[in-house]
């Protein structure tokens, strides 16, 4: 009798409580329901407009469109990307799903699976990153979207050339209009691309070790380790400025023989240039070869004084000695020609980039002091701001310079027409100046007959790894000599005469650039002190700004992320269907996922020309556009 | 069922008999070791203990801002729960070694136990049926498990409740859910009582209700189906004495609270990886939400959202899905291919069996993981690509063991006289030999479940298991060990739902070994 009472109490006493749940349950609402109850609501919103008869009637016929669409099967899209882009995929992915795709996910590990994908031409649209690193717009789309660009990606439109070469030769305030009709013929007409963000390059430096303002310098170069200077003075011997990179197969240390991140940070400390840029892609004299330049007044001439400060600086014995040569006019010339040549050397990687220059060649002739500049002034006014005395005589022998004594060398770059975009290629990389006596002392071997195995070329980075291949034969121009590499790191030590007595001397005896490939695990060593500078993943900034030792910065970069179509064979050579997948794509999405810490853009210009074009998703455009693709496809 | 009755009067004697205080202490604990509700209880307090330390950690670290909160709510209700049972255990105690029973007062109190289960404590829950059940029928207990597995799947879908919206087929899941759980308390409570045990043969009414429970053998309900086949077996056969082995077996597995809490959790993730068809919404663990990035854990999002704003607590709860059907299959296929070639290696011997093993060897000799990765990457990403890579590794380890024990089964006399019978190769293997070798393999397989969930997450971990927005335990891992220092929770929790899977199968597998080994009867 017992037993089956509490059997009783216990069966009531659940059904109670059940009973007290499914009333609960009556709160809640199915995901149909709520559905149904949000899409009256978009209707009444839209009603109170002066417009609303016409905004209904739109938005009915969206909807009706959309019933349509809904008869045909979702379009496939295959979506293509290295792993380290998987979180955009991820972004992308989703949009395109809710936007009645059907995407499919390919993930390739690394970047020559992921080009080898590409090269087949198995995917529809593949997700991609640019960055112009010597910050003007033409770079930007040259190599991108010409029909004969390195990097082309499918694009062959005579129209797109057309646009790309005029607005090279115009100046900024004309070449805004050229760039928007590019950006509007490119994204906006035919969708070649669907842009998704531009970034910013955020970075920490501890403060305890390294003073903040000597690396962020407002208005001057940037990436140059000469101006970094610890907090106390007694570190500068003893205490290795130590930062990190990705790459550690470092392709050449002869500027002109790559462009990439494994070489691209450390060349630019190996060899000074002509000019420099600062952070926001400003040409500047600081910290370069010039003490100033100047533009000719038709825009095809530029003219650089040189310093005579700068050594070229040698390895002896593991030290750094200063070779007593100058680094000057003879040097330049010889550099810049053979960066224009396409077979000065086996693998020139940077020709392109200059191909616009007609001749470089010292002037000795005065009276070039007195041609007008495009802003009215003359040559001579120009340099005169920045020169340390009167300039009496113009040399084109080396050992006769003497700026003392009022001798000074002039460069001057000619370009085939008026193309001032090369002052900005002037200060990449692959123009630093390399010794001509060393160059032609190593460089024996003819072009055509290079064997890799045999022949060692300037710069090659056999010659500078740690084994039996180490023979050291570098002549540096710039601030810093490299020593060596190993698995882990590549060491440098200071040019003994580099600008001394000036600010831009070097003071911190020796450079060490860690190999780091993990974004993570670089941003530990940071926060452990093992770096004193790097750059920090989005998704970390948070937690680096709580750290007091640290200086953020967050500066806007030349970066843009896009999708770039398989526009040669899949069903995206359709013009409409792109357009579809374009107005899919909600820039918004990407901007939170990442923090707030990306930009809208709309071409790889967008973060250098502001041309005004901004993206919107449109639901009612994603489905026009489908329905156009299908009544086509009738 | 035999039960052995000691009397007050015959421990005191034995007390004497034996003499001297470490034999009555030997004595005691022997006693209180018998004793299963004593040993559930004790059991279910020291893990309600271990909890409520985890929770008080977890408080400590993250004070909750207001007096009120669910939080602080459910750790007092924990730390009642676990006081009450702590009082409960040492009364019970002390009446196991007075008495060797419990009184009628400690016996109602498992029925405090068992609605305070209703909100969550399942072990005390476990603890208070063991002591509302005199009989220790076996069925009765079968059908404890299942209502409690089946229980704590109710609860957890009802934490949805708190969501902006729920799935369709949400309330038919629901309504589903209890109904199932109404009928197993009934079952309970038949089983429990003697009403259904008067005659020779059980009530046919039993009967009955044990045909509706092994319908809901449907919903995974383990347990549900192991209580129907028990009374289904014992009304067919009212007179028998002895004992199908398949039963003793079970009952064997009673003894191990390890093993049966194991079970137990394995029975609830297959019940929820079922249900959560209709109770849970797929697009909150698919789609991205972009107003919804990084909550914290709260009511409407138990573990928090991801960095896509990705509901963690639906994706942990789908990926269990992935996850048991990838463990099941990939240790289901290498085990039937092993399995035959290697009964068939045991069986003909000879070169057969030394060509079969030597390629076998090859296979082993390649590293599992590695041959998965290759797999996938050649491939591509999709769950079958995944079974058949972590399959293939697995086959020469099956088939080594049953070639083992079939080599050992198909020595004894019985084989032999089933030959001398002229029984054909067919039978004596169908009839004789696989239901004799299969013991290890059985073992075998439960472990291997585990180790394959784990590198089913290994491999989404790597990028290589399935794509990316796919809620699979490791992908969920993998997003969330990018957020390690800010939100920990974000992997934490996936990490612990890979621990936990492997630890079930794992307790349950040794206590099936244990109970499958005939020395240990």
């Amino acid at each position: 009798m017992k037993h089956t009472r509490i059997g009783q109490l216990l069966l009531s006493v659940f059904l109670l409580s059940a009973l007290l749940l499914t009333s609960a349950c009556g709160q809640v609402k199915t995901k149909d329901q709520v559905e149904k109850q949000n899409e009256p609501a978009k209707v009444e919103s839209s009603s109170p407009d002066t417009e609303s008869t016409k905004q209904d009637a739109e938005a009915d016929k969206a909807k009706a469109d959309a019933e349509k669409t809904e008869k045909h099967d979702p379009v496939k899209i295959r979506l293509l990307a290295m792993s380290y882009f998987e979180k955009d995929l991820n972004v992308v992915r989703d949009m395109l799903a809710k936007a009645g795709f059907e995407p499919e996910v390919i993930i390739q590990p690394d970047y020559s699976s992921w080009a080898s994908q590409v090269e087949s031409g198995n995917y529809d649209l593949s997700l991609g990153g640019w960055s112009t690193v010597t910050g003007n717009p033409d770079y930007a789309v040259r190599s991108l979207f010409r029909s004969d660009g390195d990097y082309n990606i499918g694009i062959n439109d005579p129209e797109v050339d057309k646009l790309i070469d005029q607005a090279a030769s115009e100046t900024p305030e004309q070449y805004q209009t050229t760039y928007k009709q590019l950006e509007d013929l490119l994204v906006t007409d035919q969708a070649y691309i669907v842009p998704f963000y531009s970034g910013y390059l955020i970075t920490a430096v501890n403060k305890d070790i390294v003073k903040p303002e000597s690396i962020y310098l407002e208005g001057e170069e940037a990436g140059s380790w000469n101006r970094v200077r610890y907090v106390n003075d007694e570190d500068n011997a003893t205490r290795a400025y130590t930062i990190s990179q990705q790459l550690s197969d470092l392709t050449s240390l002869d500027p002109i023989k790559a462009n990439d991140g494994s070489i691209n940070l450390l060349n630019s400390n190996l060899y000074v240039r002509l000019v420099n840029l600062t952070r926001d892609d400003k040409v500047v004299p600081s910290s370069s070869l010039s003490y100033n330049f100047a533009i000719s007044e038709d825009r095809c001439k530029f003219y650089f004084l040189l310093r005579d400060d700068i050594h070229f600086a040698r390895l002896d014995k593991g030290e750094a000695v200063d070779t007593g040569d100058l680094v000057g006019g003879e040097d330049v010339v010889f550099s810049l020609h053979r960066a224009m040549n396409k077979n000065s050397v086996p693998d020139h990687r940077t020709y392109t980039l200059y191909s616009q220059i007609k001749d470089v060649t010292q002037v000795t002739d005065l009276a070039v002091l007195d041609s007008k500049t495009a802003d009215g002034r003359t040559v001579g006014e120009v340099f005169a701001d920045k020169a340390p005395g009167k300039i009496d005589k113009l040399t084109d022998k080396n050992d006769q310079v003497d700026n003392q004594k009022g001798v000074y060398q002039v460069v001057c770059v000619e370009t085939n027409e008026a193309f001032p975009q090369i002052l900005n290629f002037l200060a990449h990389q692959s123009a630093g100046i390399v010794s001509k006596k060393q160059v032609e002392k190593m460089n024996t071997f003819k072009v055509e007959e290079y064997d890799r195995e045999k022949d060692i070329a300037y710069g090659d980075s056999r010659t500078i790894a740690e084994g039996d291949h180490y023979d050291n034969q570098l002549m540096a121009s710039g601030p810093y000599l490299l020593v060596m590499k190993d698995d882990y790191k590549v060491d440098f030590v200071k040019n003994p005469h580099f600008m001394p007595g000036t600010e831009c001397e070097p003071m911190i005896d020796k450079v060490t650039v860690r190999f780091i490939a993990d974004a993570d695990s670089a941003l530990s060593a940071l926060r452990n002190d093992e770096l004193y500078y790097g750059s920090v993943p989005p998704e970390k900034l948070d937690i680096v700004e709580k750290e007091a030792k640290f200086e953020v910065s967050k500066h806007p970069d030349n970066s843009c992320s896009y999708g770039a179509f398989n526009i040669k064979n899949s069903a995206f050579s359709d013009v409409n269907l792109r357009k579809a997948v374009l107005y899919a794509i909600d820039q918004d999405a990407f901007i939170s996922v990442y923090n707030g810490l990306k930009r809208k853009c709309y071409s790889t210009v967008t973060p250098l020309v502001d041309t005004g074009n901004e993206l919107v998703a449109d639901a009612a455009k994603v489905s026009e556009y489908l329905d156009k693709y299908y009544a086509e496809k009738k | 069922m035999p039960q052995i009755q000691f009397t007050a009067d015959s421990q005191r004697e034995g007390n004497l008999q034996m003499g001297s205080l470490a034999k009555a202490k030997r004595l005691t604990k022997w006693q209180l070791g018998r004793n299963r509700e004593y040993r559930m209880l004790k059991f279910c307090t020291t893990l309600t203990g271990f909890l409520l330390g985890v929770a008080l950690l977890l408080l400590l670290l993250q004070p909750s801002d207001q007096v009120w909160s669910f939080r602080n709510l459910s750790f007092s209700n924990l730390a009642f729960t676990f006081v009450l049972s702590l009082a409960t255990c040492w009364r019970v105690r002390g009446e196991v070694i007075r008495e060797n029973d419990l009184s009628r007062l400690s016996r109602n109190l498992g029925l405090v136990f068992v609605i305070l289960g209703l909100f969550g404590n399942f072990f005390l829950q476990l603890a208070g049926f063991y002591l509302l059940d005199r009989h220790h029928r076996l069925e009765c207990q079968l059908a404890i498990y299942a209502f409690v597995a089946n229980w704590m799947v109710f609860l957890i879908s009802l934490l949805n409740l708190f969501k902006e919206y729920v799935s369709n087929q949400f309330f038919l899941g629901l309504s589903l859910n209890l109904a199932m759980a109404i009928i197993l308390l009934v079952m309970v409570l038949l089983t429990s009582s003697n009403c259904m045990y008067q005659t020779e043969r059980i009530h046919p009414l039993l009967f009955v209700a044990a045909l509706v429970t092994l319908a809901m053998t449907l919903s995974g309900n383990l347990f549900a189906l192991m209580a129907s086949l028990v009374i289904i077996s014992k009304y067919r056969r009212p007179e028998s004495e002895i004992e199908p082995q398949w039963i003793e077996v079970i009952s064997r597995l009673f003894r191990n609270n390890m093993c049966m809490i194991g079970l137990l959790y394995v029975t609830f993730l297959i019940i929820m990886s079922i249900l959560s068809k209709f109770t849970f919404e797929p697009s909150l663990a698919e789609e991205n939400n972009y107003l919804a990035l990084f909550i914290k854990p709260c009511l409407e999002y138990p573990f928090g959202t991801d960095s896509f704003g990705r509901d963690i607590f639906t994706r942990v709860v789908l990926g269990a899905q992935i996850s048991l059907v990838v463990g099941f299959w990939s240790t289901m296929i290498p085990a039937l291919a092993g399995g035959l070639l290697g009964a068939m290696a045991g069986y003909f011997g000879g070169r057969f069996d030394n060509i079969t093993m030597r390629i076998l060897d090859i296979l082993y000799a390649v590293p599992g993981m590695l041959l998965a990765i290759t797999v996938v990457a050649a491939f591509g990403t999709s769950t079958f690509n995944l079974v058949m890579a972590l399959s293939l590794s697995g086959i020469p380890g099956y088939a080594r063991i049953v070639r083992g024990s079939v080599l050992t089964v198909a020595n004894n006399e019985f084989v032999e006289a089933a030959k001398a019978c002229g029984a054909k190769n067919l039978r004596i293997i169908t009839k004789h030999i696989i239901p004799n070798a299969l013991a290890p393999v059985i073992v075998t397989m439960t472990m291997g479940i585990g180790t394959a969930v784990l590198s089913t997450s290994a491999l989404s971990y790597l990028g290589l298991g399935v794509e990316p927005h796919v809620p699979e335990w490791g992908n969920i891992l993998k997003i969330g060990s990018a957020y390690l220092e800010q939100q920990p929770y974000l992997a934490v929790i996936p990490g612990v739902a890979i621990i936990l899977i492997l630890l079930a199968f794992n307790f349950f597998g040794d206590g099936l070994r244990d109970a499958l080994d005939p020395k240990l009867k």
